[in-house]
């Protein structure tokens, strides 16, 4: 396993960007990713209601607030969003800007999950980065596995 | 010289979009889309299928990017290759402007009033901008039926404002399209002109977003000219200084995408406005073929001018097309 991480994201954490870098010491057929994180929703309506009304007043007009507010309700229930890119020795290797709170993701030379751009796997310093969008809820756990694989190991987690 | 349909703003699977790349290309085909933008979330691995959708789907693919930041989502088309967009803060998105720009593309805001953190972080423009004039357009209509909704009223506001000030930049529609549900409001298209055929429709498309030649329409197609004496100026040009009148000649085409979409009402009314505010506005009745309307035009105190089509859809009287700026120096 070349990164095995828990950990937790809080709302401060929005807006953020956070990286974790690897090294592959020899070239991999493949390199598996599995991410995910939880929870996805934030449950607590009032409080969902109350960071909603704060958010209409940045971003709403004045004469427009009333409108927005009748219509909160499209915008629930808020949701935990952290999406996925990687970068390989020698650059970008895609993002999978995705809503789903689980991903099992693949890269290889002959495919990749879609968002990722199959290619050689290359010997040296890779990087996973996890762009923090929203975390709505007190706290949000997330886990990061990252392996080089074989292709026969395809799809199977650690 | 060609006016050309196109949808700018569309995901596929290869972000949080619902549909393959052929999918969205053969939905926007039956659409009546003569080219659509592959616009996913901050990657370009779609494109990969790029060549067999097109082939299969009979329509042209436009290489782009949708750069989903924290402080604002911006739409790119035309780029040879990916520009990084993680390293955007909320003062200096113009480098990152600078980095499409030299990989071919243009840049544009994408719903910028759109309701942002913690509902959709990013979507609402939260950038600070030190030259208008660096980004090549604002999307003025996002989502469908979009000339009623309030968020592209103020993005529309927004891009008037900014003619008035006297930069110089276009407006798009894109319709942020990421399923394949069919809808029943009305789908905005944006005309792009295009100039030389003999390039590659992504190298003329950027350019035709660059120079501000664009329409944008949930019905027929509004063209807008000025002639004077010695010359024809199209939308997106500039017209020199000395030109003390000039005619505006307004098409309005409705014989584009047939079947693809209706007025219930046929009483539409013509408006030329510019940053004096209306010039004139008429009645036309909505026909099977073309129209025209001659406008002349004092140019005094004139820095833009633009054409806009009025009538009636689903019982809302709204705007149903509009034209980008003809400029005056």
């Amino acid at each position: 396993m070349l990164i095995d991480i828990r950990a937790n994201a809080t709302p401060e954490d929005s807006r953020t960007h956070v990286r974790f870098p690897f090294k592959l010491d020899e070239p991999a057929c493949a390199v598996g990713i599995h991410f995910e994180y939880s929870p996805k929703c934030l449950d607590d309506d009032s409080r969902a209601r109350e960071l909603l009304e704060q958010s209409f007043e940045k971003y709403v007009l004045p004469e427009q607030l009333a409108l927005a507010k009748e219509r909160l309700d499209r915008h629930l229930p808020l949701k935990n969003l952290i999406t996925l890119s990687v970068d390989d020795p020698a650059g970008y290797r895609g993002a999978c800007h995705r809503h789903d709170p689980v991903q099992s993701l693949w890269i290889s030379e002959h495919d990749a999950s879609p968002g990722l751009m199959k290619g050689k796997i290359a010997a040296g310093e890779w990087t996973i980065t996890l762009s923090v969008h929203a975390v709505v809820t007190e706290r949000c756990a997330y886990r990061l596995q990252v392996w080089a694989a074989d292709e026969v190991e395809k799809g199977e987690q650690p | 010289m060609r006016w050309t349909a196109c949808e700018l703003h569309a995901h596929t699977l290869h972000s949080d979009g619902k549909m393959t790349l052929l999918e969205l290309a053969s939905a926007a085909a039956k659409l009546g889309f003569e080219c659509v933008a592959l616009t996913d979330h901050n990657t370009m691995s779609g494109l990969a299928d790029k060549e067999a959708a097109e082939r299969q789907a009979g329509i042209a693919i436009l290489p782009g990017m949708e750069w989903t930041t924290f402080h604002g989502h911006m739409v790119t088309v035309g780029l040879a290759e990916y520009v990084d967009w993680r390293e955007a803060n909320t003062g200096n998105i113009h480098d990152g402007v600078s980095a499409v720009h030299a990989r071919g593309g243009v840049a544009g805001l994408a719903h910028p009033f759109r309701i942002g953190s913690p509902a959709c972080t990013g979507c609402y423009w939260e950038y600070e901008m030190e030259d208008w004039n660096d980004f090549d357009y604002i999307e003025a209509w996002s989502g469908t039926f979009a000339p009623i909704k309030t968020d592209n009223a103020r993005a529309f506001s927004l891009w008037t404002d900014k003619l008035n000030e006297g930069y110089r930049l276009a407006a798009t529609s894109g319709r942020d399209w990421h399923d394949a549900a069919e809808t029943e409001e009305p789908i905005s298209v944006t005309y792009l002109r295009l100039e030389d055929e003999s390039r590659p429709i992504g190298e003329e498309a950027a350019e035709a977003l660059r120079r501000g030649r664009v329409s944008v329409t949930i019905g027929p197609l509004v063209t807008l000219e000025a002639q004077t004496p010695a010359a024809s100026y199209r939308i997106g040009d500039v017209i020199p200084v000395g030109e003390r009148t000039v005619t505006a000649r307004i098409g309005i085409d409705f014989s584009v995408r047939q079947g693809l979409w209706t007025l219930a009402d046929p009483a539409c009314r013509i408006r030329l406005s510019s940053n004096k505010g209306v010039l004139e506005e008429s009645a036309v009745q909505a026909t099977e073929g073309t129209q025209e309307a001659r406008i002349t035009v004092q140019t005094e105190g004139l820095s833009w001018m633009r054409a806009e089509l009025w009538g009636i859809v689903r019982g809302v009287t709204t705007m149903i097309a509009f034209t980008n700026a003809i400029y005056f120096d």
